[in-house]
């Protein structure tokens, strides 16, 4: 190539599309473990330079010494929300402050971690808290409404603080932390009949520490069960007028699912409604006594539909059982049937707590920054 | 000779563009739309478009969906390392021809993954790529 400007403009073509599509996952949201190795614990002492105060994750920085040596660390703490419900707060630690930071460190080496304590000299600035609101010593009688049904939602409160965060199979006892990450991959087989292909993929996903998950990674909505899987947890919206309940979520990407209440005819197919399918599907609902049941189709595959990377497929047909049988319990049950990627029906089930006098948290993904 | 370079520098371009904007499968990693390449092909050309479904217990679909389609008679992926063999039969050039197509899913955690691997016929045989869209 003879025109030296001509082949500039390439080459400045080419490498932008190269690192654009290289550094766009490096920026994204993450799981913790997709990101940090938590066996290389280890505490940096610095100054403040900077507090980067945002979704989905805190950023402090510090510069830390080492001999004559100074390097700029970024210490990433948990959400605002999180940090604002153990007590800190955008001011809580300012430029010029010295910190001790204990952590975790970024797997590819770089002066990053992950920490969930920080302390000033000997004080505890701040630890992440258990945010678990109290139960109430008596059970409290589930709130009815004018027409004598269970109310699964009011003005004030919201459903969050899942019993489990892992969509096993009911009777299964595996160990999973809260991203939906196995203790042992060994026990992969036993989380719900997967066929040999979804097994595989399954447990690819998880030897990835979960990096690939498309809620963090592309902001994705966390479709079927795995909205009522999150500690921002979920509000329902019950519209008698026009005969459709919402539900309404604080995680993810704030997104909201409707079950139709009217008595229309399932849409959707079974085999994918390719002319539109969707991340909630389509949701059809009926009262049986004061049980709430859904049944669901026309799932996308854009997204996974459990913490940890459960595969499903276009088939998938949820029905669902919400029931409310005291004041501060949701039960919720699912049987899940997807001929594409598991070998029969299963079901899974667990609770949520009320968490009374507040409104659903509000955590964006949108931003897609780490 | 300039005009050769640009076009495989823009063919890179629009390939990796392509790449990124790739729409999102976490279903039965063969489903979707494929295209890329059967290198060397004289018969039935260089281009290659594959079609593939997943009905939960079989791969079926299209090669070249079109006037030169072919629809795949077999089409497996084994789990154990993601390698793919397809088998089809259809016309070339109005003359019947056969083709196993065996290659490995690479980037399988990738929207834009791919699979690698070889093609051959009664008329030939050469390398094989082609990239989910």
């Amino acid at each position: 190539m003879q025109n030296p400007r001509l082949k500039s403009l390439l080459a400045a073509a080419i490498t932008s599309a190269v690192l654009g599509w290289s550094s766009a996952p490096a920026l994204a949201h993450h799981p913790v473990q997709a990101k940090f190795d938590k066996a290389t614990e280890m505490s940096i002492t610095g100054v403040v330079t900077n507090v980067d105060w945002k979704n989905p994750h805190v950023h402090v920085f510090l510069n830390v010494k080492t001999g004559t040596a100074v390097a700029n660390w970024a210490v990433e703490l948990e959400s605002p929300l999180l940090l604002k419900g153990s007590g800190w707060s955008s001011t809580s630690v300012k430029p010029g402050d010295t910190l001790t930071v204990k952590g975790i460190r970024a797997r590819d080496g770089s002066r990053q971690l992950w920490s969930e304590s920080v302390s000033k000299g000997s004080t505890t600035l701040f630890a992440l808290k258990d945010l678990h609101p109290a139960v109430p010593a008596k059970k409290e009688p589930a709130p009815r409404g004018a027409d004598g049904k269970v109310m699964f939602g009011s003005a004030a409160g919201y459903w969050g603080f899942p019993s489990s965060y892992a969509l096993v199979e009911d009777g299964v006892k595996v160990k999973m932390d809260k991203y939906g990450q196995l203790a042992d991959l060994a026990d992969a087989a036993k989380v719900a009949p997967l066929q040999p292909w979804a097994l595989a993929l399954y447990k690819k996903r998880q030897q990835r520490d979960l990096r690939d998950d498309p809620m963090f990674l592309h902001c994705k909505p966390p479709g079927g069960p795995r909205e009522y899987q999150s500690d921002l947890g979920i509000k329902f919206v019950e519209d008698k007028v026009n005969q459709r309940v919402f539900i309404l979520m604080g995680s993810g990407n704030h997104n909201y699912r409707i079950i139709y209440m009217d008595g229309r005819e399932k849409v959707g197919s079974v085999t994918g409604d390719d002319d539109n399918p969707l991340y909630y599907g389509r949701a059809i609902g009926k009262w049986d006594g004061d049980a709430l049941l859904v049944t669901t189709k026309g799932f996308n595959e854009d997204f996974w539909m459990s913490n940890g990377g459960l595969p499903h497929t276009s088939s998938l047909v949820l029905t669902e059982r919400f029931a409310r049988p005291d004041m501060n319990t949701l039960q919720y049950q699912v049987s899940i049937d997807d001929r594409g990627a598991y070998t029969r029906p299963w079901t899974a089930s667990w609770t949520m707590q009320w968490v009374p006098d507040q409104e659903v948290p509000i955590h964006f993904c949108q931003d897609n920054r780490p | 000779m300039m005009s050769n370079i640009i076009r495989k520098a823009v063919l890179l371009v629009a390939g990796l563009l392509l790449a990124v904007s790739a729409g999102a499968q976490e279903g039965h990693p063969l489903k979707g739309s494929w295209i890329g390449e059967w290198k060397g092909n004289q018969a039935s050309g260089d281009f290659l478009f594959l079609v593939l479904d997943w009905d939960g217990k079989k791969v079926s679909g299209t090669i070249n969906p079109g006037t030169d389609d072919m629809v795949i008679k077999t089409a497996t992926l084994n789990p154990a390392d993601w390698t793919v063999h397809i088998e089809a039969d259809g016309k070339a050039k109005d003359k019947p021809v056969s083709y196993t197509l065996d290659g490995k899913i690479v980037n399988l955690e990738l929207p834009s993954r791919s699979i690698v691997g070889t093609w051959k016929s009664q008329n030939g045989s050469g390398a094989l790529e082609v990239v989910r869209q």
